[in-house]
């Protein structure tokens, strides 16, 4: 007995916090997603992309990783007149939180009736849109502590930014707790058994996936790193290890946020029993149907770099306020008004 | 708020070889000041030192990486008018056939310019991608890809290679069909139409006043194009008309120049039908008479002049050169007065600026 727990426990507690979704999950999904995000972008742009890295001729698979053993060579460049203790704890800091969310996500069902998931909270929802709401503070400090106009004109933008997406993510949620009568994220697959929550609220994952676009400043709404204006957003002055931590925090940001949606939307890990995997273990084949969900999510969230101009900063809010704030509501609206014919269809409540 | 000094440039993702400063307060740009000189290569100064024909890779490189064939006509027209020099009928049509290839690439690469300033990467690749079909259009017909030095005193260098028309024609077809694609990925994008209209309004009366040239008038709606009012070359002998846009907003800046493109796919397909037999150059002594001329074309970026003044000697005693893009500079000061820091990059390239042709 260590901690309190059992051998099996414990193996499986390391499992977890290593390796799925723990530790490694993250930082291969960043790596195949940086993959194939240059692959598939250049693809649209009638490029070739990365070609020559990696096991597998002209894929590239390994760029990522040249990419980020480079930058760690690099030397770390703190500006003058910048605030160092900030600045140099910001990058940290930032991808911490990024990956704290994948803790409380639960990503599959045990045969023994409980979850998949490192830490298991009955408020998993709200301690989850509480990390993502820490995000703007993160950028914020950084362009402050650069000490340059370009970083604090980024910082001001992602900050900026969080009115515009915040509350329609916060009212769509909302539709979604009134659905399922509960914060607990696995509650909340369980309640989706026999129907995806898509298909009661599409209106709802519509808003949902615009706001986490903006959330993940993804284009069209990368407006804090507006390249043609302010040159990279406030991440400007980072060099090496430290913009390295930067990138790839974004991208466990994207990990947390697609699966947040699978979640909340896609019903999670259910999905027929995948008959291999099914035999090894029921959780793989839950997990396959996470992933699964995740993958096609992350295509759609990236797809916009690829056909879609970036917005202007008080475009953006007045989208948000005007549009998806209005659309949220009334899928609350309709939500509550069609609850005699759905409440039965919702299973585990 | 205080009003803040940025300073965009000269090494700056947008801002090419070239500096802006502007007073920002809060996401408001009240003020911009171009800053220019980045690129000067005392151009007309040199011109004084060397002989008419040593010029003339030197005059191309007023606007050496865009548009050099354009830029050369109006050089070697008044060189051709101090002579009085009668240039043979298949010359004019080669070098017309030059110069509107070199629109095509030159506009393609303002598009691509346009839509990296809004931040869509995919349109960057697809026009440069296709430019270089025209470039290597060109390198058959010049030899080199953008600095061609193939216009020369009294015709052309070489002749057409073989099978040149019929690659031409085909290529020439293969963009006609392919400007649909742009206009589906960036003109009819919802996005890009809500980041571009209204944006960068200049007046018909604001650009007549402020000197505008090119496509830039023509986008606010003011009909004008050397090509028609005094034609050059062989420009009366084909049948084209001039795109005009109605609001004179970055949106139509754009969209002039991509209709000219199809203007100048109709110029090349009759030039290549038309162009008679004979010889290309005229050959003489590059000894220019004593005189002086004002010529202007309609380059790519819009009306070039030259101010010829000779001496009678090999080399030329002054040679005053008024390029596009400085003219057109003066509308970024004026239009860029009160507006959002984010539209600032779309003004600018709106504009299609090229600072090596400011500074010369």
């Amino acid at each position: 007995m260590i901690l309190g727990l059992s051998f099996p426990q414990l193996i499986e507690l390391i499992l977890k916090v290593l390796i799925f979704p723990g530790l490694a999950f993250p930082l291969l999904f960043a790596m195949i997603v940086i993959w194939f995000e240059r692959k598939f972008l250049a693809r649209i742009m009638l490029r070739i992309g990365p070609l020559h890295v990696g096991p597998i001729n002209r894929t590239g698979l390994f760029q990522p990783i040249a990419d980020f053993l480079k930058l760690i060579q690099k030397e770390i460049i703190v500006p003058d007149n910048a605030n160092k203790f900030l600045y140099n704890i910001a990058p940290i800091i930032a991808a911490l939180v990024a990956s704290l969310s994948v803790a409380f996500i639960p990503y599959a069902l045990k045969p023994d009736g409980s979850y998949w998931v490192i830490y298991y909270t009955p408020l998993s929802l709200l301690v989850i849109l509480a990390i993502f709401t820490a995000r703007p503070f993160i950028m914020v400090a950084a362009g402050w502590a650069s000490n340059s106009k370009y970083c604090t004109i980024g910082a001001i933008r992602a900050a900026l930014q969080l009115l515009a997406y915040e509350v329609p993510i916060a009212l769509s949620l909302a539709s979604i707790v009134i659905m399922s009568g509960t914060f607990d994220l696995a509650k909340i697959v369980e309640a989706q058994s026999s129907i995806w929550f898509i298909i009661f609220q599409p209106i709802g994952f519509i808003v949902i996936l615009i706001a986490m676009m903006a959330e993940l400043s993804r284009r069209p709404f990368d407006i804090p790193f507006a390249e043609q204006e302010v040159v990279f957003g406030w991440p400007t002055e980072y060099t090496g290890a430290q913009f390295a931590l930067i990138m790839v925090s974004e991208y466990f940001d994207l990990c947390a946020v697609t699966s947040l949606i699978t979640v909340l939307f896609l019903g999670g890990w259910s999905g027929p029993a995948i008959p291999l995997l099914n035999d090894i273990s029921p959780i793989l084949s839950g997990i396959f149907w996470f992933l699964l969900k995740m993958a096609i999510l992350t295509v759609i969230i990236i797809m916009g770099r690829g056909i879609y101009p970036r917005l202007r900063i008080d475009q953006l809010l007045d989208a948000g306020w005007s549009v998806l704030i209005p659309l949220a509501i009334t899928q609350i609206i309709i939500t509550l008004l069609t609850a005699q014919w759905w409440l039965p269809l919702v299973g585990g409540v | 708020m205080s009003v803040m000094k940025l300073s965009i440039g000269p090494q700056h993702p947008i801002s090419a070889h070239f500096r802006f400063l502007l007073d920002v307060d809060g996401d408001v740009v009240l003020k911009l000041e171009p800053d220019i000189g980045y690129t000067h290569r005392g151009i007309e100064k040199l011109a004084e030192k060397r002989t008419y024909l040593q010029n003339l890779p030197v005059i191309e490189r007023v606007n050496s990486y865009c548009d050099s064939a354009g830029t050369m006509l109006g050089y070697l027209e008044a060189i051709e008018e101090v002579m009085g020099l009668k240039v043979p009928e298949r010359a004019k049509y080669l070098r017309v056939i030059a110069a509107e290839l070199n629109r095509i690439a030159s506009h393609l690469y303002a598009a691509s310019l346009f839509s990296v300033a809004t931040g869509l990467e995919t349109m960057l690749m697809w026009t440069i991608n296709d430019r270089e079909l025209i470039l290597d259009l060109l390198e058959r017909l010049t030899g080199q890809r953008i600095t061609y030095t193939y216009q020369t005193i009294g015709g052309v260098r070489f002749d057409m290679p073989d099978g040149f028309k019929e690659e031409a024609l085909k290529r020439l077809d293969y963009l006609e069909k392919r400007t649909e694609d742009y206009y589906k990925m960036l003109l009819w994008n919802h996005t890009f139409q809500i980041r571009a209209r209204k944006v960068g309004i200049l007046k018909p009366s604001d650009a007549i006043k402020l000197g505008i040239v090119g496509p830039n008038l023509r986008a606010s709606g003011v009909r004008a194009d050397v090509r028609k009012d005094e034609p050059y070359e062989v420009y009366d002998k084909f049948d084209f008309s001039i795109p005009t846009g109605k609001n004179g907003d970055s949106y139509d800046r754009l969209e002039v120049r991509f209709k000219e493109v199809e203007q100048s796919i109709q110029i090349l397909r009759q030039a290549i039908k038309d162009i008679p037999k004979g010889p290309i150059k005229k050959w003489t002594q590059p000894i220019v008479p004593q005189g002086e001329a004002y010529t202007r074309v309609e380059a790519a970026r819009g009306e070039f002049g030259y101010y010829l003044v000779s001496d009678g000697t090999m080399k030329p005693y002054r040679l005053k050169i008024t390029p596009p893009s400085f003219r057109n500079l003066i509308a970024l000061p004026h239009l860029c007065r009160n507006v959002p820091l984010g539209d600032i990059p779309i003004i600018y390239i709106s504009l299609d600026l090229i600072p090596m042709d400011v500074d010369r």
